[in-house]
């Protein structure tokens, strides 16, 4: 669906680079996320990609045609989501998603994004009076008002409390099996092990490693099962090689004859993959 | 694209309204109204022209200067940019609505001054001038807030603007300066030429090819103005206070 070849970019005041001749693509029906710290090339891609920044090198192509080529009509087809909430904060939040609707063709149900989002009874409310996580979600709902078939989004749950960052989640793992494509850039690294399909690490511009969490995990993890068992009111731990695992005797017999507190696989998290591949922190960042 | 214009307009005026722009044009003509309601005959007919004048200019700057730091304030020029509105039409509803606005205070303070003090106009020429002279203010005042940081930069800008523009006028209203060499040489300045299109809506105003001079220099001037510099920065101006 989209294509990125050899992007680079750089800032009119800057001497160097921001974007360094990256290369990915997203599939159709695809979450496709953008893990970076601050300031690493997110939402400059981003940027890119959905053609407010311009004068970049490179090719990109959204549905086999040039990004380039497409008119204004290009944002009938997306719908995107920034970081900041953003919006007339002296208008209502139907006044705001109201004139926002008039200016597409495609128009979506407001009421029931409303009501997805639980704003549907602040509705009449000025958004001056909401707080930053009804901003957020009045975001979403500005995302999705033209019914899009790509979505990009901007840290999409940051500021949010767990439970809405959950209904956001449940929505864009929705918008994706109804056939709809997700781009997130986001440095919060349980959205992105939660939702991506495929993850792009992406450092000073460059794209160190890209697969699906799964893969990545597998790529980098420990391979390992690691059990905590109890012996005279102590915990024991012991660590076996998971290669074999079911016929190792040791581990066998501790199933058998031990009380068991835990039993892990050595898998490794996303954040340990990203510090061990790129050798930078994420939540220095935050 | 008329349709999505049309829509656009409407919005930029709703949010006039809600940012009580609409209310504060209205006081201003008020306040105007009835400082001119004391004065005699003689004196309103010399200053009704430069209150008119006053609010198609100055107070054009003002008003849009305004507006368009609010935006810049809440950054919601980025969820303009993302729809399928193009910077023309962008540009030109803030230009259509912010025009529109400002013409209303004229248009009430005109209407009240015929209606209660028997003031003589003439409509067409005048409709003409107020339009002429609010839109080209407006798009100054547009162009002056792609330089303007802040609040206080909006204000700096548009009195400084004033000042250096109001005080050649007010030295040939005075006499200090005279003589028609200077009056054409000053027609460069917008706010003289505004002068001269909508003094030509009171009756009594000779036409000389200095109304035609004023006309077109501020109609073709704010068509060079938007055609080579106000829409071709536009996306400039949108990106770097876009807050993304």
């Amino acid at each position: 669906m989209f294509k990125v070849e050899n992007l680079k970019f750089r800032y009119p005041k800057n001497k160097e680079d921001t974007i360094n001749g990256i290369n990915f693509d997203i599939a159709k029906g695809e979450i496709f996320g953008f893990l970076g710290p601050s300031g690493a090339g997110k939402s400059t891609t981003q940027m890119i990609m959905i053609k407010i920044l311009e004068n970049f090198e490179g090719s990109i192509y959204y549905n086999d045609k040039d990004i380039t080529k497409f008119s204004d009509e290009f944002y009938e087809d997306i719908g995107v989501s920034f970081e900041m909430p953003i919006h007339f904060t002296k208008m209502t939040a139907m006044e705001n998603i109201d004139f926002f609707l008039k200016l597409y063709k495609n128009k979506g149900d407001v009421e029931s994004l409303m009501k997805r989002v639980n704003l549907w009874e602040d509705r009449d409310k000025m958004v001056g009076e909401y707080s930053k996580g009804m901003k957020i979600r009045l975001n979403i709902v500005r995302a999705l008002l033209n019914n899009p078939n790509m979505l990009f989004l901007d840290e999409p749950t940051n500021g949010l409390d767990p439970m809405n960052a959950m209904i956001l989640k449940d929505m864009i793992r929705e918008f994706r099996d109804n056939g709809g494509t997700v781009f997130i850039t986001s440095h919060i690294m349980s959205d992105i092990d939660q939702l991506c399909d495929r993850v792009a690490f992406i450092v000073e511009g460059r794209i160190i490693e890209m697969d699906s969490p799964r893969n990545l995990k597998i790529k980098y993890g420990k391979r390992s099962m690691t059990l905590e068992y109890k012996e005279n009111g102590e915990t024991t731990k012991v660590e076996f090689p998971l290669d074999s695992i079911g016929k190792n005797k040791e581990f066998l017999n501790l199933l058998q004859t031990k009380e068991i507190e835990t039993l892990h696989s050595g898998e490794t998290t996303l954040e340990d993959i990203f510090i061990k591949v790129t050798g930078v922190q994420l939540k220095d960042e935050e | 694209m008329k349709s999505r214009l049309w829509i656009l307009v409407k919005g930029e005026l709703q949010r006039l309204n809600k940012y009580n722009m609409t209310f504060i044009s209205i006081l201003v003509a008020f306040l105007w109204g009835v400082m001119l309601f004391f004065v005699n005959a003689e004196i309103l007919g010399t200053l009704l022209p430069l209150v008119i004048l006053l609010d198609a200019t100055m107070m054009s700057l003002m008003y849009v200067g305004s507006v368009m730091y609010f935006e810049k304030s809440e950054a919601t020029i980025s969820t303009m940019l993302v729809t399928p509105v193009s910077n023309a039409e962008l540009l030109l509803s803030k230009l259509l609505a912010n025009t529109l606005h400002n013409m209303g205070a004229s248009a009430l303070l005109i209407a009240v001054f015929v209606i209660i003090k028997d003031v003589q106009v003439e409509y067409l020429f005048i409709i003409i001038g107020i339009i002429i002279a609010t839109a080209s203010h407006t798009l100054l005042g547009i162009v002056m807030a792609y330089f303007s940081k802040d609040f206080t930069g909006v204000l700096m800008t548009v009195m400084v603007f004033s000042l250096t523009m109001m005080t050649p006028l007010i030295l040939l209203m005075l006499n200090i300066i005279e003589g028609e060499v200077w009056e054409v040489v000053l027609l460069i300045n917008p706010i003289q030429a505004a002068k001269e299109v909508i003094s030509a809506g009171f009756t009594g105003y000779v036409f000389t090819y200095k109304y035609y001079l004023s006309l077109g220099y501020l109609l073709f001037g704010s068509l060079a103005l938007y055609k080579f510099y106000a829409l071709p920065r536009f996306q400039d101006y949108a990106i770097k206070n876009s807050g993304v």
